[in-house]
């Protein structure tokens, strides 16, 4: 598909395409100091009529643009125009409103990574805010790609699951990190779930799909508790991690439990597992 | 009835007012960047009041279904000091781009000094730069000459009236301010300023137009409901109930629309806030609703 720029481009009308040319000529002129003026401005003057969704490579950098808006565009147009050193970055971030935040966070996934990069994902991380978490972690492939830059590296990656399972951000949703998760990344998850469940409250949902790759202590038998649990969705998670772990004990369990399984979608999945045994 | 509160320091206020101002029909505030009750020795802090204003306070109104916008200026009386105010000033042009910033304020003057007329000046340049209304703080001591002052500068500079509020006006400032074509802006606030009474005798008088009444709640002993306590007693003074909605959320409103960046419609409804989120990790909510326990 066409990138943002493209894509903002030809959605453009006047007078914000008029504000973004000028500013653009305004900002090459006077350089990065301009970005704090011109930043909070994007979402007022270009809008936020979203572009349309789609998948979008450059080199190594991955983005998914069903939740990028022209204003999102435009602050990726202005940042690669002036090419803003990591401090100018940082700062625009910290000293931006919780739109400016986004619109930062969006724009780095079509930037190189640079230990402003590293600051800022370190701050999505520490902050808990569910719109900054998305922008930075769920619309690109950010978070894996940084584990080229040294500052970032496969325990921070693990935080990062970990905190999606805090905030209940669906791992589907974390571009590319299902790739890396570990036995580090199962503890991690699993000692979550265990202080929720023992606080009265669900496990994040997908638990069982994590533990199932790489199982730790106590994993198999959550996978097990899982495969009977009387939430659907827990079931299917289980059902999930069961068949892609392919333990002989739990294929076992898992055909006894076709039967009485009332899902038709978790039957097939128990049911595959087992034939592929 | 729905009320918009225009000039209110929620910085310094508890979450009981929040939630008492929304019960009372407080549908939105304005909070005016100002002095903090002591003096700040390094722009530093004030860039993070500012970006408190603009982010935190939002968020802790949100919680109540309270909108949430700001004025940024520096205020008259630290325009005094030259530890911040070069500095601030230089900080000002970012701030009055937020979205959530509706004008340029609380601005003005206070002992009435030379330097706070420099800042004052300056400041009215950054309002017509950013094409922002302005907030003016009038002095608390000698009062009507500080007004007089006010209007002359604005006079001399050109500054379209409409777009200026002229605010902590009493029985004496609106004779001078009533036909000038600003708005004046009435402080109902114990002990200092206006009282409910007070106002009922100007409405009674006046009438509502180009007018608009606040609580200036803050730090001292003052009242954020006294925005709706007044209203009670217009209505109990007989001013008809479109006149009051007049003085409370029209005129309001449509001052600070003057900015283009006040959504009307979104104050339709109360405002909404994710109530599993957080802000900056402060897990406040925990996912609680503040208004249900």
């Amino acid at each position: 598909m066409s990138s943002p720029l493209e894509a903002l481009t030809a959605s453009l009308a006047e007078p914000a395409a008029g504000w973004l040319a000028a500013s653009r000529a305004r900002l090459a002129r006077e350089g990065p100091g301009l970005l704090p003026v011109l930043f909070p401005a994007l979402a007022r003057r270009l809008g936020r009529d979203l572009l349309p969704a789609g998948l979008h490579r450059d080199g190594a950098m991955l983005v998914e643009t069903g939740a990028w808006r022209r204003c999102d565009a435009a602050g990726l147009a202005l940042a690669e125009d002036c090419a803003p050193d990591d401090a100018s970055l940082v700062d625009l971030f910290l000293h931006g409103d919780m739109e400016e935040r986004i619109i930062v966070l969006r724009a780095l996934g079509l930037l190189p990574i640079t230990d402003g990069t590293i600051r800022l994902l370190g701050e999505v991380q520490r902050t808990n805010i569910g719109v900054h978490f998305e922008a930075a972690v769920c619309e690109s492939n950010l978070a894996v790609r940084a584990l080229e830059h040294g500052g970032w590296n496969q325990e921070d990656l693990d935080r990062l699951v970990l905190k999606a399972a805090f905030l209940d951000v669906r791992l589907p949703r974390l571009f590319e990190v299902f790739d890396h998760v570990g036995a580090e990344t199962s503890r991690m998850v699993q000692g979550l779930a265990t202080e929720r469940e023992a606080a009265g409250r669900d496990p994040w949902v997908d638990t069982n799909r994590v533990v199932a790759r790489a199982p730790v202590d106590g994993s198999l038998e959550r996978l097990r508790r899982g495969l009977a649990d009387a939430r659907e969705e827990q079931r299917l998670a289980a059902a999930e991690g069961v068949a892609y772990l392919r333990d002989a004990e739990l294929l076992k369990l898992a055909a006894e439990r076709i039967d009485h399984e009332s899902s038709e979608s978790i039957r097939s999945i128990l049911a595959a597992a087992v034939t592929r045994a | 009835m729905r009320i918009f509160e225009p000039h209110a320091h929620m910085f310094s206020r508890i979450t009981d007012d929040y939630e008492a101002m929304a019960l009372s029909g407080v549908r939105a505030v304005l909070e005016p960047a100002f002095w903090l009750g002591q003096n700040r020795t390094h722009v530093g802090t004030f860039i993070d009041y500012f970006d408190t204003i603009i982010g935190w306070e939002r968020f802790r109104s949100q919680q109540f279904g309270i909108h949430h916008f700001c004025t940024m200026a520096l205020n008259p009386r630290e325009a005094n000091d030259d530890r911040v105010n070069d500095a601030v000033m230089e900080i000002l042009p970012r701030y009055l781009e937020k979205d959530s910033v509706l004008g340029v304020g609380e601005i003005g003057l206070d002992d009435q000094t030379s330097k706070e007329e420099k800042y004052f000046i300056a400041q009215l340049e950054l309002a017509v730069t950013h094409d922002l209304p302005v907030l003016i703080h009038t002095p608390h001591r000698d009062k009507v000459k500080g007004f007089a002052r006010c209007i002359d500068i604005l006079r001399d500079m050109g500054f379209p009236m409409e777009r200026i509020l002229l605010d902590h006006g009493n029985e004496e400032t609106i004779r001078v301010t009533k036909d000038i074509g600003c708005v004046s802006g009435f402080s109902i606030y114990p002990g200092t300023k206006m009282s409910p009474t007070r106002m009922v005798k100007i409405v009674q008088e006046y009438g509502v137009d180009g007018m608009i009444i606040n609580s200036a709640c803050d730090w001292g002993v003052s009242d954020p409901l006294s925005v709706p306590k007044t209203v009670d007693k217009l209505l109990q003074a007989g001013v008809a109930e479109s006149d009051v909605s007049k003085l409370v959320w029209d005129n309001p409103v449509n001052f600070f629309a003057q900015s283009g960046r006040l959504d009307v419609g979104s104050m339709d409804r109360p405002a909404a806030r994710d109530l599993a989120s957080t802000y900056e990790g402060n897990s406040v909510l925990r996912g609680q609703d503040p208004g249900s326990y």
